[in-house]
């Protein structure tokens, strides 16, 4: 069985700046989001979930506010702050630049 | 990151310290939450209720782990880290009081005596005079060949005031002294006479009433008034508000308050306590030199361009004022190329050659602390090795180097943040006893003070300190601490480590000798003055002044009868040898710089003028009471004071400057300028005084007869076996029974006036003597340390040694030995370092070079005794060893 690629260092990041982008959620439903998009090919494990939202909001890109959720139970629920959209926008447009210069050296011919 | 994410985190981050309790239950309830929503969403794919809770957990790991990495997140740890740190320090440092108290005490010593040197350095240099703008005061005096200070005559003065561009106001003054009827005793007071505009130029106004003078005050015939000081406004008129506007009577003309200036107002760092207008005549003399002035630059103006301005103005200054025809008349009588003005900040006038001696002082004290701490980085050292272990265990338990450092640092600045506050008590204390003890020996000394720049400093140098000792301990900790300490014998690689032991003390060694060095010069210099003959007997002579107003004693007659009863009461007085008269008392007087004209001298080129240095008006009895000797004719007689030959006398300075080879006996001179002056008749040659201090070169005196020139203010010069406390009541009296108005002035002891003249060196010396047997103690100790700590390392190798026969003596010899090749190292050093630096000192000095032999070889023989006794000691210890337990140890 092969293991699921290790997350880039910083990747993380990004992909719960994406998540969060499309609409504010908690880190359990996060969790899902991640599993459910990504094939279970990027394997986040639930313990690092949570300190990596935390480092987030204490960078401020994003915010959380407690609300009810659908349990009834009240949720933490994480939403992009302005700053953490132009986070996104950046660290998008980096991740685009470094992939597509690694994807030209790959696609290099043997002679 | 720029600077507004960075003020954002770190508020974000603060404001998670600051509510960590809540903060932490709440990432308990999100990870609660969490595994609720799992355990729901297991259950719905149809796991069993229990399943589905434990898989849940299983998935999320461990949960207090996440929880406690999330509390470390709202941690600032620039903050915790430390707070830690510095509680463990605590623990360490009182689980070996010992070592605290030793390192606390050697900081205080250290730190206490660089805050007070730094207290006079900053009040003395740093700080600006406290004036507006004070950078733009400047002082202008003149000078011509040999003298570096001299005044400005009052035509010259009104000249510069009014050619000059570059300032905004010129002022000019002079100092003297008055008499003052104060509520309750006359006052003997500091005046300063002053030009209509000088204390405006200063830059400060009156505290109460004005500071200027209007009208016709400044005239000689005007109104009379006064300016007060705030601090004799306190002591002698009880700061009553209703002063200003009042009259008192000063030299017994009646003057009107016009105001009080504020505390601590000073022109020229004299402690002037009134301030009265200077009157310049109407056809002022060009060739009485008796001003000093002070400027303010404008705006715009520089020092450099002030001097430039003063250039030009001199090049054409006689045309401009006689008119192109004049011929040139005494060179001093107006500026040119001899006689110059001179412009240069106040504040460099006022402390003009202090300035060396407390820059020598704080470089003293930066020693001390050095040597302090490399004391205590030798004894840290001696820690850290005895604590690899600790450091190795919790180098395992995954503390980072970094962490370990941070510990290090944290506990020096521990112990020198402790050793500061006891340091600032110290030099609060130094401070106050040194400037009660030597309140004159250094300018603006009132206002020596632990201020905030102080502190700031003491808190720069107890920081850096800390960091140094904290830091140097650990450079020889190996990377790979936690393999080897824990090892621990197995790891004695310990030459580095003694490298830096050695280097330590012997740099203690070398900064004790320069010390020491330093001390032994200023002492012998100490004693070199205190050892110069002043040409007359000081011990056993008191001395007071007695100025009589010229409203209430305008004739010669007057004042005679005065001095004459008074003379006669004291000399009736039990106790009192003798009594006599004189203008001017040594060490204290200023060179007048007298014209007189000589009969048959017209002056050489580049030699004896006929400006003499020190007019003398003094009684028959001065010469015999003094205790001067007659070289050649005779003194005065008492049959000199009346009839028509008046009589003078020389010293044998003057004797030789103007008749040289020749017997001055016979010769006639008299005051210059003045043809219808009586011609005066030499008649006697006296040994040569020393009126200007005993560091200075002797001046030519010329003594006239007090019996005939009764000058209003006279010196009483007392021969007797007690001294002026035992006399001082009796004296009161005395001249409260001729003249209740008159104050005794100065009532003193010759010696004890002598040694205050020399006060500065004397408190150089004591200081660096303190500075010094400091630093020898230091340095001792540190040896002593060093090779103790080597010699219980080397009990093993001891033991062997002495297994294999070596005797008791041969073990004190390599001990000590080893002990002397460091000090021996750091006394080469020292003395190199003091030949260095030495000429730093030279100014200080007098009557012994800088690097003096033997001076140097006594401190060098002083320093190697010490050294020899802290390496004695560890070497006795050596021989005490026992090989049979040293073998068998570990």
């Amino acid at each position: 069985m092969s293991k699921p690629a290790d997350l880039m260092q910083g990747t993380l990041d990004l992909l719960l700046l994406k998540i969060l982008a499309l609409e504010p959620q908690h880190g359990w439903a996060i969790g899902q989001r991640l599993k459910q998009v990504s094939d279970d090919d990027l394997q986040v494990s639930d313990g690092s979930l949570y300190p990596a939202l935390h480092k987030l909001e204490l960078a401020g890109w994003i915010k959380a506010e407690w609300k009810n959720s659908e349990l009834g139970r009240r949720a933490k629920y994480y939403e992009l702050t302005h700053a953490g959209r132009r986070r996104l926008e950046h660290e998008t447009a980096h991740w685009r630049r470094v992939s597509a210069a690694i994807t030209r050296v790959l696609q290099l011919k043997e002679a | 990151m720029d600077w507004r994410r960075f003020v954002d985190v770190l508020s974000a981050r603060t404001r998670a310290f600051f509510r960590r309790q809540t903060a932490d239950a709440e990432a308990h309830d999100e990870i609660a939450f969490h595994l609720a929503m799992q355990t729901h969403a297991n259950i719905r794919s149809g796991m069993a209720p229990a399943d589905a809770e434990r898989a849940a957990r299983r998935d999320l790991g461990n949960s207090t782990r996440i929880n406690e990495e999330l509390h470390e997140m709202t941690t600032l740890p620039l903050v915790e880290t430390p707070w830690q740190d510095l509680r463990y320090a605590f623990r360490m440092l009182k689980k070996s009081p010992g070592f605290a108290a030793a390192a606390v005490l050697t900081l205080a010593l250290g730190i206490g005596a660089n805050t007070a040197i730094f207290s006079v350095l900053n009040a003395v240099i740093l700080r600006p005079l406290a004036y507006p703008r004070p950078e733009q005061v400047m002082k202008i005096t003149t000078t011509y060949p040999g003298v570096d200070e001299f005044w400005v005559s009052p035509p010259e003065y009104l000249e510069f005031r009014q050619w000059t561009r570059s300032f905004a106001s010129v002022g000019a003054y002079n100092n003297g002294e008055a008499n003052i009827a104060a509520p309750n005793r006359p006052l003997r007071v500091r005046l300063m006479a002053v030009s209509d505009n000088l204390l405006t130029t200063m830059g400060v106004n009156a505290e109460l009433g004005r500071a200027w003078f209007q009208g016709n005050e400044a005239t000689p015939n005007g109104a009379k008034v006064v300016v007060l000081s705030h601090e004799l406004w306190q002591s002698a008129f009880a700061l009553d508000p209703t002063l200003v506007g009042r009259s008192i009577e000063i030299d017994g003309v009646s003057r009107t308050v016009i105001g009080v200036m504020p505390r601590g107002f000073d022109v020229a760092d004299q402690r002037v306590q009134i301030w009265q207008p200077m009157v310049i005549p109407p056809n002022p003399n060009r060739g009485s030199h008796n001003l000093f002035m002070i400027g303010r630059l404008t705006d715009g103006a520089t020092l450099e361009s002030a001097r430039a301005e003063m250039d030009t103005l001199l090049a054409t200054w006689r045309s401009r004022a006689f008119g192109v025809s004049t011929p040139a008349t005494s060179q001093l009588h107006s500026p040119d190329e001899k006689h110059r003005l001179r412009i240069d900040p106040l504040q460099t006038r006022i402390v003009s050659n202090a300035t060396t001696a407390v820059w020598v002082l704080q470089g003293a004290v930066v020693l001390v602390l050095l040597i302090a701490c490399a004391n205590l980085s030798t004894l840290l050292l001696s820690r850290a090795e005895s604590r690899r272990k600790e450091f190795a265990v919790r180098s395992a338990l995954g503390a980072g180097r970094r962490r370990l450092l941070g510990q290090a640092i944290v506990e020096g600045c521990l112990l020198s943040t402790m050793g500061a506050v006891a340091g600032i008590g110290i030099a609060f204390v130094g401070l106050r006893a040194m400037v009660a003890a030597y309140p004159d020996s250094l300018p603006l000394a009132s206002s020596v003070s632990i201020d905030l720049t102080v502190l700031a400093f003491t808190a720069g140098a107890a920081l850096l300190t800390g960091l140094v000792f904290g830091i140097v301990p650990l450079l020889h900790l190996s990377p790979d601490l936690s393999a080897t300490a824990l090892k621990d014998s197995a790891a004695r690689g310990a030459t580095r480590r003694h490298a830096l032991r050695r280097g330590l003390v012997a740099a203690e060694v070398a900064f004790a000798v320069a010390l020491v060095v330093g001390a032994g010069l200023l002492l012998r210099t100490v004693n070199n003055l205190s050892g110069v003959d002043a040409g007359f007997n000081r011990a056993h002579l008191v001395t007071f002044g007695i100025s009589l107003p010229l409203v209430k004693y305008p004739a010669i007659p007057d004042r005679r009868t005065f001095y004459r009863r008074l003379t006669e009461h004291l000399s009736a007085t039990p106790g009192i040898v003798k009594v006599a008269l004189a203008s001017g008392l040594p060490p204290y007087r200023v060179v007048d710089s007298n014209t007189v004209t000589i009969e048959g001298f017209e002056g050489r080129e580049n030699g004896a003028w006929n400006t003499i240095d020190y007019y003398q008006i003094a009684s028959a009895d001065y010469v015999e009471t003094m205790g001067i000797p007659v070289i050649e004719g005779r003194n005065f007689a008492p049959s000199d004071a009346d009839g028509d030959a008046p009589v003078a006398m020389v010293n044998q300075t003057m004797a030789r400057a103007i008749w040289p080879g020749q017997s001055p006996i016979g010769r006639r001179l008299r005051r210059c300028c003045n043809p219808t002056a009586q011609w005066v008749t030499v008649v006697g040659v006296l040994g040569d005084v020393k009126q200007g201090g005993v560091d200075r070169k002797t001046g030519t005196e010329l003594y006239f007869s007090a019996d005939r020139t009764t000058l209003p203010t006279l010196n009483v010069v007392i021969r007797t076996g007690l001294d002026s406390k035992a006399l001082g009541g009796t004296i009161q009296r005395l001249v409260r029974d001729l003249d209740p108005s008159l104050p005794v002035i100065r009532l003193q002891d010759m010696d004890e006036v002598f040694a205050t003249a020399i006060g500065r060196p004397r408190l150089i010396a004591q200081l660096l003597t303190i500075f010094g047997a400091l630093a020898l103690l230091l340095a001792g100790i540190g040896t002593y340390g060093v090779l103790s700590y080597m010699v219980s390392e080397r009990r093993k190798e001891i033991g062997i040694r002495m297994a294999l026969g070596a005797t008791r003596p041969s073990v004190l010899r390599m001990v000590v030995s080893q002990g002397l090749q460091i000090t021996g190292a750091g006394l080469a050093v020292g003395v190199l370092l003091t030949l260095a630096i030495g000429r730093l000192l030279t100014s200080l000095l007098f009557g012994v070079g800088a690097s003096d032999p033997v001076t140097i070889a006594a401190v060098v023989a002083l320093i190697g005794a010490v050294a020899l006794v802290a390496c004695y000691f560890p070497g006795y210890m050596a021989t005490r060893v026992d090989p049979m337990i040293a073998l068998r140890e570990e």
